[in-house]
This record gives structure tokens, C-alpha cells and sequence, in this order.
């Protein structure tokens, strides 16, 4: 079991890759006993996630309705949690602690919404439109906090959850004495050519719901990744994550640099929140903060705040999620136990810094036995 | 005047016992934003105890209601243990393993909650009824003028918590393990040379923290609404998170902060009362005590400082 774990483990060169499968692997395994324990059948449980996420063909369909289109509107469900999670990765990077993703959605959201969302613009200028204000919006309050962590050193931690607050709350404000929709309890809808999601969109028979971000969030994800490994900036600001004091001594401006990472985490929190409120969604509850920029935060995790393998983790933790639903019309299974699975997954996850080294340190043990195994042939 | 008062020391209370468990796991070295998760499961399972004994409906048994504090607590506890397993024995990154605790512990209670109801109950329902918790005023001391409102109205779990809180001042600043743990987040390899198990004291705080955020947990179950469901992952954790972290990691300074969210809170809504504006608009005075800890952090933050070995895993063989 040892050396067998070791093997697969323990070669360094596939370990990024192989200690968070393996993870995984071990999660899937303990959420399978616990839907055993219910009484239900694991394996039907896992497949009726893939069906619910369009991954895997339904055994039926109603009318117009197909493995794409379910697929589409799982990719509409991934697009914000894809921006906000390398929102989070960004900030990590530089050392900073992003945890207020959510207000920051919301603050671009509902700017959106107002400003573009409820104006008569044709469809063509009302999209870009929307994105520049939710990466403007964004951008400003992520600055904000960036601003008063270099100037006053007040904790980022502190100051985004403030900022979470201030948002929801007077976003809450404006909605309910001016934009409320007095039958759903939400604000408005917005017009459909600001909406970045195009709904029923016919297409090979079927009638898909178009996301048209997803595009621009790998797109995201890709462009990060190169800033940070490949451009002098990027690097500073893995300085200053890595070590502030160090990255002040080489001449790097520490503050700035956080300041700029902060801009650029509020960013895409800020596009994150356009392509929720305006496009997997079209209104904005009040008084309510979308879960999604938690969870971000863990599936940022999950992808070792590396680009790509956010890509990776939103894809999964999306997929959980947005199953659930079908999993549990399908097989009588209760919803919520897709993110408990969603909890072990990243609880699993979260111990790789362990398992890399308990793998280690067997792979020595393992090494120094063989050694002396051969020491001892040889003396024979 | 005395509805602020009343009103603001029972959101404010909570709160504090909750910051107090974050000063313990943070001065020992553990980051704990796991807070909000801890007060949630204490909560649910001190509602779990409640509803076990006496169904689905509420009750007023006064025993019920102590003992559901107690059993909260060891919630909290164990599952701190978690916490403190993930940092201290595996390694695990603070932060990553604060948000995921918080993630399960939304998820697990939701989900039993359901499976607890439809299984012992047979209904659907996604909550716990509590009962109502008393009130009590002090008789003399409540006639004094104006300061008098702070001895009317009070929860039973307010007096619960200050006793706590006493203590965990007492244990945190007086003894010889308060010093043990306060050294732990500063300093580590000098607890471990002066012969103490830093992984043992660190444990040991997170799991007060886990007991202390489960009283604050159940507290808000109590006061707010009277039951438990998901409506309690709203964020008082991270708010106590701030409190303590404008408080300065130490515990006097942090009840300042817990006041000032409670009473500018209270006094929000009150005034919204008095102006007779619709409710939409205490929304807008909600701002106002997170607007106000902005402001104060611009002129204290300079004199802020987390413990030096904050979040740091303790390597024995590091210098």
C-alpha cells in the first residue's frame, strides 16, 4: 500500500497534478459512502451529476431540451465562478486575502444594472458596455481596498468585509425604494440586449441558453497567467507575496504593487458580478450576497491559485453544483448533499500540503531500506 | 434610549463571546477564520439537543434552554477539532482550511437538518423551532436613569457570557497557560524550548474558540429568530473577525468594537422609527456602523499588529 502510494505519488515532476487527483479521488470515495448510508446507489448518484451538468446524455428529454443544452447552462453557472475564483487567486498572489469577491460582484452588478441594464441601448453597444462597467466598478472597489491597506494599513480582511456590507446594504437600499419588482421581490428584470447570456437560443433542434462570457473567462484565466509568469509586473507582484520585505529591498514599490493587484482582482470580481446578476441571472435580490465569491476562494484553492487549474477546479466544483438538482429530482437524493460533497472535496484538498509530505517521508523510509537491503547482499 | 441599549447589548454580546474564541486561536497562532462555520454547527447542535428533547415545536423549559449552551458548545468543540487537526497536525494552510470548515459546516447542517426532520419528525422542513428564551430585568438597578436599561430586557445568555468572558479574560492575561498560548502566536520555538507542546496549545485554543463561538451561535439562534436554520450563516463570524482584528487581537478593545456594531445597529434602527421613514430605509443606516469602523480604522490601524507567528505552520526545525 505504501509503495504503491509512493508510486504514484511520489515522483515530484507529477505531483501538482497527482496529489489533488488523488484527493479528489479519496473525496468522491467518502461521498459515495455517505449517499451508501442513505440507502441510495453512489455510482447512479454520481452519474445523474454529469447528466444534471449536460456531461453525460439524460436518459430523456422534453421538447427542445438536450445534452447541449444542459451543458450550456452549466457553462452559464461556471463563467462567473471562473472570473471570481482567479479574482481571489490574483490577490492571493500578491498576498492579500480577497474575501470580500462577493460585495464586489454585487457593487458591479447593480451598476450595471442600473446604468446599462435599464436603459433602451441596442444589444451590440449595451454588452461591451456592460462589461466595461463591470470591470470599472470592480476595479474601483478592489483599488479601494487596496488603497487603504497601502495608505492606513487597515487589514484587507477586514475592510472587504466592511466594503461586503456596505454594498449589501445599500444596494438593498435602492433597490427596495426605487427598482423593486413588487411581484418577484427583486429588482427589475434587465432588458434582454443587456443581458449577457443569450436565453433560448435555437440551435440544432434544441434551445440553448448562450453564454457569451465563458469565452472572455478562459480567455481571463489564460491572459493571468501569462501577466504573472511572464511579465516583470506579474513577477512583483509574486514578490510581494512571497515575501513583502524582501520584494521592498529589491526596489520593488510594495505599495503600489498591492494596490495595482487589488485593481486587478476587483476586476474580474467586478466581471464576475456582471456575468451573475446580468447573465446567469437578470435581477439582483436584495439584501442577499451571491455565495459564489466564497466559494471561490476554495476552488481558487483548489487550483493552487494557478490559472489553469482554476479552470480545472471551477469546472468541478461547477459541475457538483449544478447537477445537484437533476441528482436529486432523479434519484430522491437531497440536494444539499452536493456540497457536502463540495466540503469534502476541499477538505481533502486542503490537506495536500500533508500528503505530499507523509509521501515524502516514506518515499525516504522506503529508499533507505532498499539501501540497506542491497548493503546487506552485498556483504553476503 | 433604553431600546439602544437593550437592543444592542444582545447583538453585541454575541458577538464578543465569538471574538473572544478568535483572540484565543489567533494569539496562539491559528488563523481562524473558520469562525462562522463554528458558531453555525454549535448552534446546530445545541438546537439538535433541543428539538430531540422536546420536538419540532419549541419549548420554554428553562433547563432546555441552559443546557442547550452547553451542548452548543461541545459542537463548537468538536468541531474545532477539525480545525485545529487540519493546522496543527496536517499542515494544512490556515486560510484555505478556516473557508472550507465554513463551506462544510453550511453544507452538513443543511443537510442534516432535512435528514433530521424528515427522519425523527416526518415532516420537510429545513429548520428547528426553539422555544422563546425569558427575559429578565433587575428590579433596583434597572430604575436608574438612563444606564438602567442595561439591567431590563436581558437574555439569560447574556449573563451566561459575561461570566465566560470574565474567565477567559482571567485565563488569557492571568495564568501560566494564557501566557503559554499568547507566546505560542508570537513566538513558538521559544514555548517549545522552554519544554511546552505548541501543537497541544494551539489545539487546545482552537478548540475555545470552537466552545465560544458555539455559545455566540446558539445566542443568535435565540435572539434573532428563535430558531436555527441557514439563515444563521449570515456573517457574524466575519464580523466578530473584524471586531477582533480592530480590536487589536486583544480582548478589551474588541468588546469597544462589539459595542460599537451593536449600539450604532440599534440606534439605526431606532432612528428610522423615529423618523417614521419606511423600513427600506434602515438599510441605509445599517451602513452605518460598518461606515463608522472604516473611518476608525484609518486612524487606529496604525497601531495594529497581528501576533509576529500568525498563520504560520510550526516547524520544529525551522529558526
Amino acid at each position: 500500500m505504501k509503495k504503491l502510494l509512493v508510486k504514484i505519488l511520489g515522483n515530484e515532476k507529477t505531483q501538482f497534478i497527482a496529489i489533488p487527483v488523488f484527493s479528489i479521488l479519496i473525496s468522491l470515495i467518502v461521498g459515495m459512502a455517505v449517499i451508501g448510508l442513505l440507502g441510495k446507489y453512489p455510482a447512479t448518484a454520481y452519474i445523474n451529476l454529469l447528466q444534471g451538468s449536460g456531461l453525460m446524455p439524460k436518459p430523456s428529454y422534453s421538447a427542445y431540451q438536450g445534452m447541449l443544452t444542459d451543458f450550456t447552462s452549466f457553462l452559464n453557472m461556471l463563467t462567473p465562478m471562473l472570473f471570481a475564483a482567479l479574482s481571489v487567486a490574483v490577490a492571493m498572489k500578491a498576498g492579500l486575502f480577497n474575501i470580500g469577491v462577493s460585495g464586489q460582484m454585487l457593487a458591479a452588478g447593480f451598476i450595471a444594472t442600473v446604468t446599462v441594464g435599464y436603459s433602451a441601448l441596442p444589444s451590440a453597444a449595451a454588452k461591451p458596455l456592460v462589461i466595461l462597467v463591470g470591470i470599472i466598478v470592480g476595479m474601483l472597489v478592489g483599488g479601494l481596498v487596496g488603497f487603504l491597506k497601502y495608505r492606513f494599513n487597515i487589514n484587507e480582511v477586514v475592510s472587504t468585509i466592511m466594503v461586503n456590507y456596505i454594498v449589501q446594504y445599500l444596494t438593498s437600499f435602492f433597490i427596495n425604494t426605487r427598482y423593486m419588482d413588487q411581484i418577484s421581490r427583486q429588482s427589475k428584470a434587465i432588458s434582454g440586449a443587456s443581458r449577457l447570456t443569450l436565453m433560448d437560443v435555437p440551435m440544432a433542434g434544441l434551445q440553448v441558453d448562450l453564454p457569451l462570457c465563458v469565452i472572455l473567462a478562459v480567455l481571463a484565466a489564460v491572459l493571468i497567467r501569462f501577466f504573472l509568469d511572464r511579465t516583470s509586473v506579474g513577477f512583483e507582484i509574486k514578490a510581494v507575496g512571497a515575501n513583502r520585505n524582501a520584494a521592498s529591498y529589491a526596489g520593488i514599490n510594495v505599495g503600489k504593487t498591492m494596490v495595482l493587484s487589488m485593481m486587478i482582482s476587483g476586476a474580474l470580481a467586478g466581471l464576475a458580478g456582471v456575468t451573475y446578476y446580468l447573465g446567469y441571472l437578470q435581477s439582483i435580490q436584495p439584501k442577499v450576497l451571491a455565495s459564489t465569491g466564497f466559494d471561490a476562494i476554495a476552488v481558487a484553492l483548489l487550483g493552487n491559485n494557478n490559472p489553469v487549474g482554476i479552470i480545472f477546479s471551477s469546472f468541478l466544483i461547477t459541475a457538483v453544483t449544478k447537477g445537484s438538482s437533476y441528482m436529486s429530482s432523479a434519484s430522491g437524493i437531497d440536494p444539499e448533499i452536493a456540497s457536502v460533497i463540495t466540503g469534502l472535496i476541499l477538505l481533502f484538498s486542503a490537506c495536500s500540503a500533508f500528503i505530499r509530505y507523509q509521501v515524502g517521508k516514506w518515499k525516504t523510509e522506503l529508499e533507505e531500506a532498499e539501501r540497506r537491503n542491497a548493503d546487506v547482499n552485498n556483504n553476503h | 434610549m433604553s431600546t439602544i441599549i437593550i437592543d444592542g447589548l444582545s447583538f453585541a454580546l454575541p458577538l464578543f463571546i465569538m471574538a473572544i474564541g478568535a483572540i484565543y486561536s489567533e494569539r496562539s497562532g491559528v488563523t481562524n477564520l473558520a469562525i462562522e462555520g463554528l458558531q453555525g454547527f454549535g448552534a446546530f447542535i445545541g438546537a439538535l439537543f433541543v428539538v430531540l428533547v422536546s420536538g419540532n415545536q419549541g419549548t420554554n423549559s428553562q433547563a432546555v434552554f441552559y443546557l442547550s449552551f452547553f451542548f452548543a458548545m461541545v459542537g463548537g468543540m468538536v468541531y474545532a477539532l477539525l480545525h485545529a487537526l487540519l493546522c496543527v497536525k496536517f499542515k494544512a494552510n490556515q486560510v484555505i482550511s478556516g473557508v472550507v470548515i465554513n463551506i462544510l459546516a453550511s453544507a452538513l447542517t443543511a443537510f442534516l437538518t432535512k435528514q433530521v426532520n424528515r427522519g425523527v419528525f416526518n415532516q420537510p422542513s429545513d429548520k428547528f423551532q426553539l422555544g422563546v428564551s425569558n427575559r429578565y430585568t433587575v428590579p433596583v438597578l434597572s430604575d436608574i436613569p438612563v444606564l438602567g436599561a442595561v439591567f431590563k430586557n436581558i437574555y439569560p445568555f447574556e449573563v451566561i457570557i459575561i461570566i465566560v468572558a470574565v474567565i477567559a479574560w482571567f485565563v488569557l492575561y492571568k495564568t501560566r497557560y494564557g501566557l503559554h498560548l499568547r507566546a505560542c502566536g508570537d513566538n513558538p520555538h521559544a514555548v517549545d524550548a522552554a519544554g511546552r507542546n505548541v501543537g497541544q496549545i494551539r489545539t487546545a485554543a482552537v478548540m475555545v474558540s470552537g466552545a465560544l463561538s458555539g455559545i455566540g451561535g446558539m445566542c443568535f439562534a435565540y435572539s434573532i429568530s428563535a430558531q436555527f436554520s441557514g439563515s444563521i450563516y449570515v456573517g457574524y463570524g466575519y464580523l466578530a473577525i473584524a471586531a477582533m482584528i480592530f480590536g487589536n487581537w486583544k480582548i478589551l478593545p474588541t468588546l469597544g468594537a462589539c459595542l460599537l456594531f451593536g449600539f450604532a445597529r440599534s440606534a439605526g434602527y431606532q432612528i428610522v422609527q423615529i423618523l417614521e421613514k419606511p423600513s427600506s430605509y434602515s438599510d441605509l443606516v445599517m451602513i452605518l456602523p460598518y461606515l463608522l469602523t472604516l473611518l476608525l480604522l484609518i486612524f487606529f490601524s496604525k497601531y495594529n499588529r497581528s501576533p509576529r507567528a500568525l498563520g504560520e505552520i510550526y516547524d520544529k526545525g525551522k529558526r
